[in-house]
Order: C-alpha cells, then structure tokens, then sequence
C-alpha cells in the first residue's frame, strides 16, 4: 500500500522567510551604518565601489553566519522535525529484502592501492550488517594512465578473490573517458542502471559505514518522491598538521553548517558528487547533461555535474535532501596547502561555469542560488582582494586630503566625529559574523560530553578553535591570492586541466614552496611597505593580510609536516571523534593497508614496472586481455600506427614510449598478444624480467 | 631529431635469429610452459611438443619469428583445452577471460587435469569454471537523454 506524506509546504516557506528576512536584515543594517559614515560629505566613486563590494562580500558572510546559527539552534534541541531521518514516511514491507543497489566508484589515475583498500574497508563494514547481498560494488574507471590501469586490473582480480566477490565486485576501463566524471557515471546508468534501483556514489577517497549506506537505501525506500539524499563527508585520515587541522575545522564547524543548510534547503538540497545515494530511474530520466555552447573554459563539458544534475532533478519535481545527521560518510582531503590549492584550481571552473547557468530558464529558485553560491566561494576572493586595495587607497586618499582616521599611535580608526561608532560597529558586527560560528561550535561540545571528550576535552578542543582560527587567518590570504589567480586565468579563457590528485600524505619541500609561495611573499612584503610609508596606521590593521602572505612559504611547509601533525595529535591538539574512537570502516582500512598481503601471486613481492608484466607475465596478459572490451578490428591506419610503436619498443625500450603510447600498445589485444610472444621469443638481455 | 645515437645503441630486444634451433625452441617453451604452472618437465616437453606442430600450421605472421609463433601456438594449445574442456564459447576476451583464470593460481593442479582423461578431472575444472572473472554484470541498457538548457540570453528574455 503506498501513501503519500504531504510535504509541509507552510512551514518549510516560514522557515526559508525567516533565513532570508535574516540574512537580509543584517546585510541592511551593517550597509546602513557603513553609508551614513560615508555618506556625509556625499558619495565618492570609491566610497561607493567600496559600499558595492562590502555589500556583495557581507551578504555572502551573512549567508554563511546564518546557516551555522540556524545549525547551532537544530543541534541544540536536538532535533529538526523535518530532517529527512526524521520523516515518517511509507514504510515498505518489512519482510521484503533491500531493493539492489549498486556501490560506484569512478576513479581516474588514483593510487590503486588505497582505492581497493577503501573498497574491501567498505565491504567488510557492510559485511557486518548482514545486508551485503542488497549490493554490488563498481570500480569504474577512467584511468589513462597504463601502469595504474594494469595495476587496477590485478588489485580488482584480487579483491575478488580474497572477499569471495564474483558476481558483486565489478570493474571496467572505458576506452574513451568521454565527458570526465558525468560521463563515466552515465556509461554506467546506461549500460547496467536497470538493474539496480539506487546507485551510491563515492570518490576514490570515500569510506563509508556499511550501517549508513544500509540506512541510505531505507530512507529512499520510506521516501519514494526523494531522488537523491546527500551525507555530509567527514575528512579522515590524514596526518599533515595542515590536513588534521582541516579534519578539525570541517569535523567541528561542519556538523553545524551542515545542520543549517538542511535547516532552509530542505527538499532543495544540493548534490556534492559523491557520499550521496541516487534513485536511478529519475537520474537516467532527467540527468543526461548537455555541453554548453561555446568554448571552454565556459562552454563544453559541464565540469561540477553535482550541482547541475541536483538543478535538473528539482526541474523534475523531485526531492534533494542533504541528511546532516546521517554519520559514518567520510572522505580524505589534501595534505598540504599547496594540494588544497590544486584541487581548488579544478573546482573553480566548474563553479564559475555555474554562473551561465545560474540564470537559466526553468531552474528553480534555490537551484540558482546554489549555483552562484557556488560561483561565490570562489568569486569572494579576487572581491575581497579588491575590497582590501580600495580600502587601501581609500585610506590613503583621506589621509592626504581629509580627515585623518589613524592617529600617530591609535589603534582604533578615528572616523569622522559621528561616524566613529558606526564604523567600529561594522567592524565589530563584521568580526562577529566570521568568529562566532566557532565559539558557538565549541558551546555545542559541552551539550554531550562524550563529543567533548572525543575532540580533547574543553581545554584541549578551545585550544584547537583559538589556534585553527589563527591558521585559518594565516592561510586565508594566501588562498584569497591562488583562487583570485584561477579565477582571471579562467575568465582569460585559460583553461584548466583535469590533472589526478596527490592525495597521500607528502612533505611540501622548500623549493616546490619557494616556487609556489614566492610571489605571494614578494607581493606581501611590497605591500607592507607601500601602506607603511604611506598609510602607517593602516598597516597596523592590514597586518594579519600582510603576515599571511609573508610567511606563506614557512607556513606551507611547516603545515606539510606529518611529524608536527602527529606531535599535535599526541598533544590532544586537532582531535576529531574519528581519530579518538575510530569507526570500524576506518579500522578496516587501516588494517588492509599495514596488513593485507595480496592473493594474486602477481601481486606479491616487489612492486613491478605493470606495462611490462601486462606483455611478460602469462596470467597479467590473458587477464588484460579479457578485460578489454570488444572491438572492431584496428584499420589499416590504426595498424600501422600500432606496428610503428611496436618498432619503437623492440628498439628503442618502453620508456621511449609515451604513456599514451604505451596505453595504446595495450589496448589492442592482437598487439597485446604479438608483444607477449616477442617479449617470450626474445627477452630483453638487461631487465631480468624472463627466465 | 637526431636519432643516431639512439640507434647506434643495442635494441632493448635482441634482433630474432635467423634460424632458431629445435633445441632452442623446445628449451623456451618449456621456460614458457613453466612460467604458466607446468612443473612436470615430461608434461613440459608433451606440451611444447604439440605447440610445435601447431606453429608449423600457423600462417606466416610478419614480425614474428619461429619462436615468437611457437609461443603463440603454446596459448592456442591452451585456449583450445579450455575451450574444449570447460565448454566455452571461442570468443577471445572468453579464452583470455579462461586463461586468465587457469594462470591464476585458483586451480593449481591444472597441468594435471589437461593430461587426465575426458570427465576424470572434473573438480578442478568445477574450480577453474568459477575462477574466471566476471567484470560486469549482463548489460541492462537504458536511455539517459541530454536534458534541455536553455542559458539566459538577453534577448530572449525581452522576447518573452
């Protein structure tokens, strides 16, 4: 018997008035006071750019203060009646077992070790439930690169073998990686969704409880008009000091933002492209993305698909829940700044593109805000970057011709006789909206003492806010600089690339640093010295901008350290629940990382060049070969573009080759087949690869 | 480019012997036998024996010497047991997908089964029947449509 649960359309429209009267009200009042101190002597062309961006930056703060109050509040009476684990729903038959779900993991030139562990990690978690049979495991591969695909290939075969998964761990290659991640995902919609009713994406860093991912598919059961629930991923695993900082600051802050952001998205959540369950027939129905017109860098390929694909599910009438209070989602994050910094320049452009769609026809209202919040964290920095120059010059300008605002020593601005308690209430109000967020995360450790006690007690948890507010200050002008880089080198149409991540924990070293930082430090100290000579007391104030950049090469690599993150861990610095109580699926990692000795013997002892294995090892040729999908025979030109590569190989060695090259060789079988009988026929005298 | 050095190097595979003794031959592919889990050096030297007569029938292929098809013949020797013996299809990814599982250590005891008489042998063909991998499941096609979007156009919307 299916019911339906009327949706409390009243309360959720009083709800979302209530956020935006908010946000709205304070955005007012902050301008307000800041207009009548400018306003007095009317409206200069800076005092109003200032007042614009002030304006679109406050906002955007607003936005963000509210939705970590509006969390702070759910989380403290401890319930949010319209969660979507809260909602009644219709219950399916209790007796009936787990509608088939399929587990996808799109990966692209991943560390194949740390993919398969994560993977064996989650199947042993859901293993635990009993509920294992509901499920199938994918490992859907975009990888190009030839060594990580044959290495792929034996570590799935492995997998398998060890975890008895014929039939429920499956793995392909695609031989064109058409359309990146959107594309891998419909490959696999359209060649085996049918099978399934939910599909659960995850990243190639994902882990998740096997209770969660069971208690995902019972919400989309209980919930049939909900195409989508999203987890919020916790960040695990990691040792840099800058990565466990970050674990802190997104395991504290984030629980609450998270819980605001359900507060007035509701039903019309958003969609972060992975740690997220999908209903598959309304994604296949509505989903298929189309390239943009134009060029890239904002035309072709939709690069951040999550966000659209949320968009056009909501078009369909459909529900999009972000389940804040669903825990066991995790993820890992980059390890040093610099990483942060790369995978920020992937994001960007994908969020800038949103700007064209933000404004579409048919998207619904909170699809588009989505989008340009989207285009927001990122379009933020090059703002306040312009914000902080006008003030500068600002500054200057009534320096030399009006009031003075700094006087010899002041340290508090001196405005103009009236306007002085406005202007440090704007200020202040300003101060509060970034900083109060974490005290009122700290405030919400002392509701449950076994939380407080999880992220090192209260002294050990004030300690870890005071100084990751001091790192977050550090670090926030440096990456004000990197993005408002990509974000003028994406609107000069330089593309980005779609370059793998480095996500192991690794040390930043002082030239990659020096490289890297360089400038920023240059621009840091010339700018130091401009507003001292020029604007002494403004200096003071600029200060925590001008440090951020001057030290971002020893902060980068200082951040980069394993053993300082560890010595901050034993300090009961930076703790998070996850690394005081580790949950079973992150034990189960790592377990088969320090322990799991591989069943394949191609697997076993020293790490091996796998191209070659793939042509000199029997068994790694014929699984290679059964892997490959079938083909029409190479033409004539392909043939003799395959046969050059060969030549240039028994010649020449693999190294001559290109990895493009080298994939080419052994995606042919026929060519894959002639290889093994050549490298048999005639092994190389040097490599000591055949007896 | 100026390529001379490189190829005034040795090739990283040594150019093929005009004529390769039978000696030769049989020491290879019974290297090559044993690499793929025959330990018995008479089923060695049976099952070189045999993917010697099969290159003799092999067509010329360009590019590969005597030795080179000998070894080939050796996997056709084998894809041909396999298929006979487990039934399959003789579609090439099956054989390698067959292969693939023989060579894997699943069923260890394998050479023995080849030499054994028809239907003797049959739990170590049960096991290889099972160990053959299984990358994706039967395909279920659907049909996922490239949704319509309509970006902002300043004049369109004064159309409108």
């Amino acid at each position: 018997m299916t019911q339906t649960v009327p949706t409390p359309i009243l309360g959720h429209t009083l709800r979302r008035a209530v956020f935006f009267l908010l946000v709205t009200l304070t955005t007012l009042i902050a301008l307000g006071l800041m207009a009548s101190a400018f306003h007095s002597n009317g409206l200069s062309p800076m005092e109003f750019l200032l007042l614009l961006l002030y304006a679109i930056l406050f906002s955007w703060i607003c936005v963000s203060f509210w939705t970590a109050f509006m969390g702070f509040i759910a989380i403290l009476l401890g319930r949010d009646r319209w969660a979507i684990s809260r909602q009644p729903g219709t219950p399916p038959d209790p007796t009936a077992p787990l509608p088939r779900t399929a587990i996808l993991m799109p990966i692209y030139n991943e560390d194949s070790e740390r993919v398969f562990a994560g993977l064996r990690a989650i199947h042993q978690s859901l293993a635990d439930t009993g509920q294992l049979d509901g499920f199938d495991f994918f490992i859907l591969s975009d990888t190009r690169d030839p060594e990580v695909w044959v290495e792929e290939e034996l570590r799935w075969q492995d997998m398998v073998r060890a975890l008895d998964g014929k039939g429920r761990i499956f793995y392909r290659n695609r031989p064109e990686n058409t359309s990146r991640k959107s594309g891998n995902l419909e490959d696999f919609c359209t060649r085996w969704g049918g099978h399934y009713r939910y599909m659960i994406v995850l990243d190639a860093d994902s882990l998740m409880q096997g209770a969660t991912l069971v208690e995902m598919v019972r919400l989309m059961e209980l919930h049939p008009k909900v195409a989508l629930i999203q987890t919020p991923p916790i960040p695990v695993n990691r040792e840099s000091l800058f990565a466990r900082i970050l674990q802190f600051a997104s395991s504290i802050y984030g629980r609450m933002f998270t819980a605001g952001l359900n507060y007035w998205q509701l039903g019309e959540s958003n969609y972060w492209g992975h740690n997220a369950i999908i209903r598959i027939q309304p994604f296949l129905d509505h989903c298929g993305l189309p390239k943009l017109p134009g060029r890239e860098p904002f035309g072709g390929d939709i690069l951040s698909h999550d966000f659209v694909e949320a968009a056009l599910l909501r078009r369909a009438g459909w529900e999009v829940w972000l389940a804040y209070d669903l825990e066991g989602s995790y993820e890992e994050i980059p390890p040093t700044l610099i990483d942060y910094a790369k995978r920020d320049r992937r994001w960007c452009q994908g969020n800038l593109q949103h700007l064209r769609l933000a404004f579409s026809h048919g998207f619904n209202a909170l699809s588009r805000l989505h989008f340009l919040m989207g285009v927001m964290s990122y379009a933020a920095s090059p703002l306040w970057l312009l914000f902080l120059i006008a003030t500068g010059v600002e500054a200057f300008i009534q320096a030399q011709h009006r009031q003075v605002y700094f006087f010899g020593e002041n340290w508090i601005p001196v405005w103009p006789v009236s306007f002085a308690v406005e202007m440090t209430t704007v200020l202040l109000v300003t101060l509060t909206m970034l900083f109060l967020p974490k005290l009122l995360a700290l405030l919400l450790l002392l509701k449950d003492g076994r939380l407080l006690r999880a992220y090192g007690g209260l002294v050990g948890a004030s300690l870890s806010v005071a100084l990751e507010t001091a790192f977050s200050v550090l670090t926030a002008p440096v990456l004000m600089l990197f993005q408002t880089k990509f974000v003028v080198a994406i609107l000069m149409r330089r593309a980005v690339g779609w370059p793998p991540q480095q996500r192991g924990d690794h040390m930043t070293s002082f030239r990659e640093a020096a490289l890297t930082h360089g400038f920023q430090t240059l621009l840091g100290v010339i700018a130091g010295v401009l507003s001292y000579i020029y604007v002494p007391a403004f200096f003071w104030w600029f200060t925590p901008v001008l440090l951020g950049l001057m030290l971002a090469i020893p902060v980068s690599i200082l951040s980069s350290s394993m053993a300082l993150g560890r010595q901050s861990r034993q300090l009961g610095l930076f703790l998070t629940p996850e690394e005081s109580e580790p949950p079973a699926v992150l034990r189960y990692l790592d377990e088969n990382l320090q322990e799991s000795e591989p069943v394949l013997p191609a697997l076993q002892g020293t790490p091996v060049n796998r191209f070659i294995q793939a042509l000199t090892d029997p068994y790694v040729n014929a699984l290679h070969r059964s892997l490959l999908p079938e083909r029409e025979p190479p033409g004539k030109r392909r043939q003799h573009y395959l046969e050059g590569l060969i030549h240039q190989l028994e010649e020449e060695g693999p190294d001559s080759l290109s990895p493009a090259q080298r994939r080419d060789l052994i995606a042919d079988p026929e060519t894959l087949l002639r290889l093994h009988a050549l490298f048999w026929s005639r092994p190389p005298a040097n490599a000591g690869l055949l007896p | 480019m100026d390529r001379s050095k490189v190829s005034a190097a040795a090739p990283y595979l040594p150019h093929p012997t005009a004529v390769s003794s039978i000696t030769h031959l049989q020491h290879r592919l019974q290297a090559y036998w044993q690499a793929m889990g025959v330990s018995d050096p008479d089923q060695a030297a049976a099952l070189s024996e045999q993917a010697l007569r099969r290159a003799a029938e092999l067509p010329e292929i360009p590019g590969l010497d005597t030795l080179a098809r000998a070894i080939a013949a050796a996997g056709e020797v084998l894809d041909d047991w396999l298929a006979r013996a487990l039934e399959l299809p003789r579609s090439a990814p099956d054989l390698a997908a067959a292969r693939a599982a023989l060579l894997s250590g699943a069923a260890p005891d394998w050479p023995a089964a080849l030499f054994a008489p028809p239907g003797v042998a049959e739990t170590a063909l049960e096991t290889l029947r099972s160990a053959i991998a299984e990358p994706a499941p039967e395909p279920y096609p659907g049909v996922m449509p490239a949704q319509r979007i309509e970006l902002f156009s300043l004049l369109g919307w004064l159309r409108r």
